[in-house]
């Protein structure tokens, strides 16, 4: 019996409600199967004086980022004013927008020049919507390892911009009071630096090394310095004793105490910004930040780039190339955006605008001949130790890298935390990530 | 004495035996004082203990706000900023687009506050008041729909509203915020309706009204307290939003949570102060308003959970 008695009888049958119910299942599934296009060859983009000039969008999370997005607004201008178009802003944070450019794209919202880091490339040229910018780029002196950056099978769908890698960032005041003179060659020589650097105490991380699991890609780079591939012909090496032997080391600095546990790339640049971390893995782009957040007004000339050490003398240090680039995606006003991308990636006044405002690399011959830029001597330092031998990740020519790099990492934080052993770990993980890439 | 006032039964005080001695009887009565002033004391505690838990939070806000940008990740923390500034405010009056991302968020807030409570007023009602074959059927299948992961929705409702052309307007996330709030608040107002005897409306139909006129002259206000509560509920969930607010709307139509985070939180660092503060002047409005209906919130939320 009900708790209270019935008012009313409203028919409704249980074939009505099936109904209603088939009613709304079907309206999802319609709206599932909104057209799109797929995967198509990529057109190549008109040179910059092929026709008139008509608005268009640009994207970029820079755009509300305080230190960029004046600079950026200001050469903006600049191109709308020369040309007498509107260029409409499009900007997510940066955490969220190569989720959030993906959909848009894809949904046709999103059509113009897009900023994109030179990991995102294979993820959006699989949609099928950028264009071949190679014509563009023949004539502009972008650096060669620029133009390797910004390509995805063979294809150039992006126009470097800021190229450069990740690599060994340190405070050069800290190596001091800890006695540690030139820069360490080879992995033994780090680990007995940060056994150096230990005894500073007062809570000093020796290296803030990445051991979020978000963050724990970075142990993928001494996985390629212990010698393992990771991808070798479509098969991954991930589970072979190099691998294998880079985590073991990386789990004994985790238990001697010589990295520190929770630490991803803002933590690690807070701690370095606060002088309670030595050393620590980020690109050039994290300069302002430690410098700005930190107490102490002389770490901007403390800073010192380090080559990543080799496993034995005479190896190749390796670092990971890091860098942005601008692409355009078809659709309206994607000519203009390419014109745009071109002027705004290799013009040389622009370049100049651009680093005094940010002091990130160009990617131009001549911009990096700059005076301006040749005497920024922490940027010279680290182009020289770290840039010059930074290779791509081998998973980004997958549109599911990030995936891989999680199941990795997965097993990475399960070997530090101590619930697995190194080599089942890294065989799972090789397992997984195989799966991933057939 | 009002026939209307409470009659209060006394309560026997407890007799001294006459075999106690006076000094074992002051004893007794201290023991017992002592004790009740130590359950005082623990109440006390733990409500200072849970209050702390609650509102720590909240000043340490107000404290990151204070702080200058290079002292904010300064170890020892402080728990009093060492050289408190009003910069981060300061920096927030210059910023207009702060008050683009608030009237944004007001509007679909309050808008999803009034569409839910308007349906689920109407869905609760029947399901309260009405029987019929497929009733209880429906009423789970309401609630079902908060079991799909909202990851999932996004991408479906992102086609809809792109097929419809609703893509960046107030209506897609007021939709959208709507399709989550709803279930919650039809079983919400549900509870509450269940409360309002249903000998008051054959009363009212007794005397003429129309079903219309029950639920808008009799059953409504009744309810007022649900509705507040409904509303507050769907209010908080279109205020909070942030990944349907980033997908759905746009530059222009942004809310205030992807807006702060576009605005304070970059590739490489976070502007900490500023964005606590920001955070701290856009929630003053919306928390005052809190404070004033909460007592019709836990009244709404409530109703319904005993039957009796």
């Amino acid at each position: 019996m009900p708790a209270y008695p019935a008012l009313d009888t409203t028919a409704l049958s249980r074939r009505r409600l099936l109904q209603l119910i088939g009613l709304g299942a079907g309206t999802l599934t319609l709206a599932a199967c909104v057209p799109e296009a797929g995967p198509a060859a990529p057109q190549a983009a008109g040179t910059a004086a092929a026709g008139a000039k008509t608005d268009f969008s640009f994207a970029s999370w820079s755009l509300t980022e305080e230190t960029a997005a004046p600079a950026i607004r200001e050469l903006l201008g600049q191109y709308a004013d020369a040309n007498d178009v509107e260029v409409r802003e499009v900007s997510y944070p940066y955490n969220e927008y190569i989720s959030q450019l993906t959909l848009q794209v894809k949904g046709g919202q999103v059509t113009g020049a897009v900023h994109v880091d030179v990991a995102w490339l294979g993820s959006l040229a699989a949609l099928g919507k950028l264009q071949d910018l190679g014509p563009l780029a023949q004539g502009a002196d972008y650096t060669q390892a620029g133009l390797t950056a910004s390509q995805f099978d063979g294809v150039q769908y992006g126009l470097p911009w800021n190229i450069g890698a990740i690599g060994l960032i340190a405070n050069s005041g800290l190596l001091e009071q800890a006695g540690i003179g030139d820069a360490p060659a080879t992995v033994d020589e780090f680990e007995a630096a940060l056994k150096d650097l230990k005894k500073l105490g007062g809570g000093v991380v020796p290296y803030a090394a990445s051991t979020k699991a978000a963050q724990l890609k970075d142990v993928l780079i001494w996985m390629e310095t212990f010698g393992s591939p990771l991808l070798d012909g479509g098969k991954v090496t991930i589970g072979d004793d190099a691998s294998v032997e880079a985590v073991t080391w990386y789990k004994s600095l985790y238990d001697q105490g010589l990295i520190a546990a929770d630490v991803d790339r803002f933590d690690a640049r807070s701690l370095f910004a606060q002088g309670r971390a030595a050393i620590y893995d980020d690109a050039i782009v994290g300069r302002d930040a430690v410098v700005s957040e930190s107490p102490d007004k002389k770490l901007a000339d403390k800073l010192t780039a380090w080559s990543r050490p080799v496993l034995a003398a005479g190896d190749t240090p390796r670092a990971l190339v890091w860098g942005g680039a601008l692409a355009v995606v078809q659709g309206e006003g994607a000519e203009t955006a390419a014109d745009f991308a071109r002027w705004m990636t290799s013009d040389v006044e622009v370049a100049k605008q651009y680093f005094a405002a940010r002091g990130l690399p160009p990617a131009t011959e001549s911009a990096l001949a700059l005076p301006e830029v040749a005497d920024d001597a922490f940027g010279a330092q680290f182009a020289e130790r770290i840039t010059a031998t930074a290779t791509t990740n081998p998973f980004w020519v997958y549109p599911q890298y990030a995936q891989i790099e999680t199941v990795i990492a997965e097993q990475v934080q399960a070997v530090l935390v101590g619930s697995a052993e190194p080599k089942a770990a890294m065989e799972k993980a090789g397992a997984a990530a195989q799966k991933l890439v057939d | 004495m009002s026939a209307l006032t409470p009659t209060r039964t006394p309560v026997p005080r407890p007799q001294a035996t006459p075999d106690s001695p006076a000094p074992v009887r002051k004893a007794r009565r201290g023991a017992l004082r002592s004790e009740r002033r130590g359950v005082r004391i623990a109440a006390w505690a733990a409500v200072v203990v849970c209050g702390g838990f609650a509102l720590l939070p909240v000043y340490w806000l107000l404290a990151t706000a204070l702080t200058p940008r290079e002292q904010v990740f300064a170890y020892p923390p402080r728990l009093f900023p060492a050289a408190p500034t009003l910069d981060a405010f300061a920096a927030l009056a210059g910023n207009e687009q702060l008050f683009v991302y608030l009237r944004n968020s007001l509007l679909v807030s309050v808008l999803t506050a009034v569409l839910s409570v308007l349906v689920s007023a109407y869905m609760g009602y029947s399901f309260s008041k009405f029987r019929y074959r497929g009733r209880r059927s429906l009423m789970y299948f309401v609630l079902a729909s908060q079991m799909f992961p909202q990851a999932l929705l996004l991408v479906t409702l992102y086609s809809l509203f792109s097929a419809y052309g609703l893509l960046n307007t107030y209506t897609a996330l007021v939709l959208s915020f709507t399709t989550f709030t709803l279930p919650l608040c039809v079983w919400m107002l549900k509870g509450f309706f269940d409360t309002i005897p249903d000998e008051l409306i054959e009363a009212a139909r007794v005397d003429g009204a129309s079903r219309l006129r029950i639920i808008h002259a009799i059953v409504l206000p009744l309810s007022a307290p649900g509705l507040i509560a409904a509303g507050l509920f769907a209010f908080v969930r279109g205020w909070n939003d942030f990944i349907f607010a980033l997908t759905l709307a746009g530059p222009e139509k942004q809310t205030l949570p992807p807006g702060l985070v576009n605005t304070f939180v970059g590739e490489a660092s976070t502007a900490w102060p500023e964005l606590m503060a920001a955070s701290l002047v856009v929630s003053l409005p919306v928390a005052i308003a809190f404070i004033a209906l909460q007592k019709y919130l836990v009244g709404g939320l409530t109703a319904g959970a005993v039957k009796g």
